[in-house]
């Protein structure tokens, strides 16, 4: 093979193999970033609703201790209740939708029985304010009603928040790990290539090298005139096997030359 | 011994004197003093009766 065609295919190999790396560098950041929009997709939007829907619980439970505290004044009473109402209403819809959306069963079921214990719940915090409001602001009364009332559903949506923490974390994990062990892979196969692209290189340049060094050696005798016992060991099909061959006929030019020059020297 | 192979430079010296020998020599890559230990092969005739045609033609 021509040292030409062994450059151009190697020069070609070192081009495929630096498309195939940035090809599969690609797929690895496309599946990476893939795997990561599946994880903002679901379980990290399920764990914000639910981080919202428990907020506004707590805040609901704040709003009815307040309504109880300052709902004396008529016009605290309005407010209030007001804001107690609205936080009431977005905790229940929050938790309807993320009962909806929710891909997890076991949050999913949690968030059911939450739905029925806050129904359970409002209906008494109801029953309380129309003891308060008609007791003229009687709030032991009305605290009594609902006292504790709070602490299933508190329980019940503290175990979603915690089961789609866990399936946050157990997803981001699960993601690392597969991140991990797609570099881990990349390297190898990079690695790989690149080690044989290396070796081949190595072996075709060491094999020109030796070969002109040779060469090198058979045209400085050639330029000496140095003929005897000359041995031109250089075969191949290349340009350096072909520049062999023609040294050859130099060889045997000058032997021709040396041969004539003697034959003259002894006829003088 | 290479007869065939000697006569053609015997030949080339007639035709072409020193000149002759030295192409024949280079075109071959056999110097006429290791024709004379060459055998007389059909190929090596072949090969000195195309290095005489180049010679002629040149």
């Amino acid at each position: 093979m021509k040292i030409t065609t062994k450059l151009g295919l190697l020069f070609a190999g070192m081009i495929i193999v630096f498309v195939l790396l940035g090809v599969t560098l690609l797929a690895q950041m496309k599946s990476v970033s893939s795997g990561y929009d599946a994880l903002l997709a679901s379980p990290v939007r399920d764990i914000d609703a639910a981080r919202v829907v428990q907020v506004n619980f707590k805040k609901e439970v704040q709003e009815w201790k307040d309504t109880l505290l300052r709902g004396h004044k008529p016009e605290d009473l309005a407010k209030y209740s007001k804001q107690f109402h609205e936080r009431e209403a977005a905790v229940r819809n929050g938790a309807v939708a993320l009962s909806q959306t929710v891909q997890d069963q076991e949050a999913h079921e949690l968030l059911v029985k939450f739905i029925a214990a806050d129904d359970v719940m409002s209906a008494k915090y109801q029953r309380a304010y129309n003891v308060f409001v008609a007791g003229n602001a009687d709030f032991k009364a009305a605290d009594a009603l609902v006292r504790g009332q709070d602490r299933p559903p508190t329980d019940l949506f503290d175990k979603v928040v915690s089961r789609l923490d866990a399936r946050v974390k157990s997803t981001v994990a699960a993601q690392q790990l597969s991140v991990r062990r797609n570099q881990s892979l990349a390297l190898g196969i990079s690695a790989g290539l690149l080690f044989l692209l290396g070796l081949l290189g190595f072996l075709t340049v060491r094999s020109i090298v030796q070969r002109l060094a040779a060469l090198r050696g058979v045209s400085q005798r050639l330029a000496n005139a140095d003929v005897e016992g000359l041995s031109i060991d250089i075969s191949g099909k290349d340009e350096i096997g072909e520049f062999g061959e023609s040294m050859k006929g130099v060889r045997a030019a000058i032997e021709e030359l040396l041969h004539v020059a003697q034959a003259s020297s002894k006829a003088a | 011994m290479a007869a065939k192979l000697t006569e053609f430079y015997a030949q080339a010296a007639k035709q072409y004197g020193v000149m002759g020998r030295m192409k024949l020599a280079m075109l071959t890559k056999i110097s006429s003093e290791k024709a004379g230990n060459e055998p007389d092969s059909p190929d090596n005739i072949k090969l000195f009766e195309q290095a005489m045609l180049q010679l002629k033609a040149a």
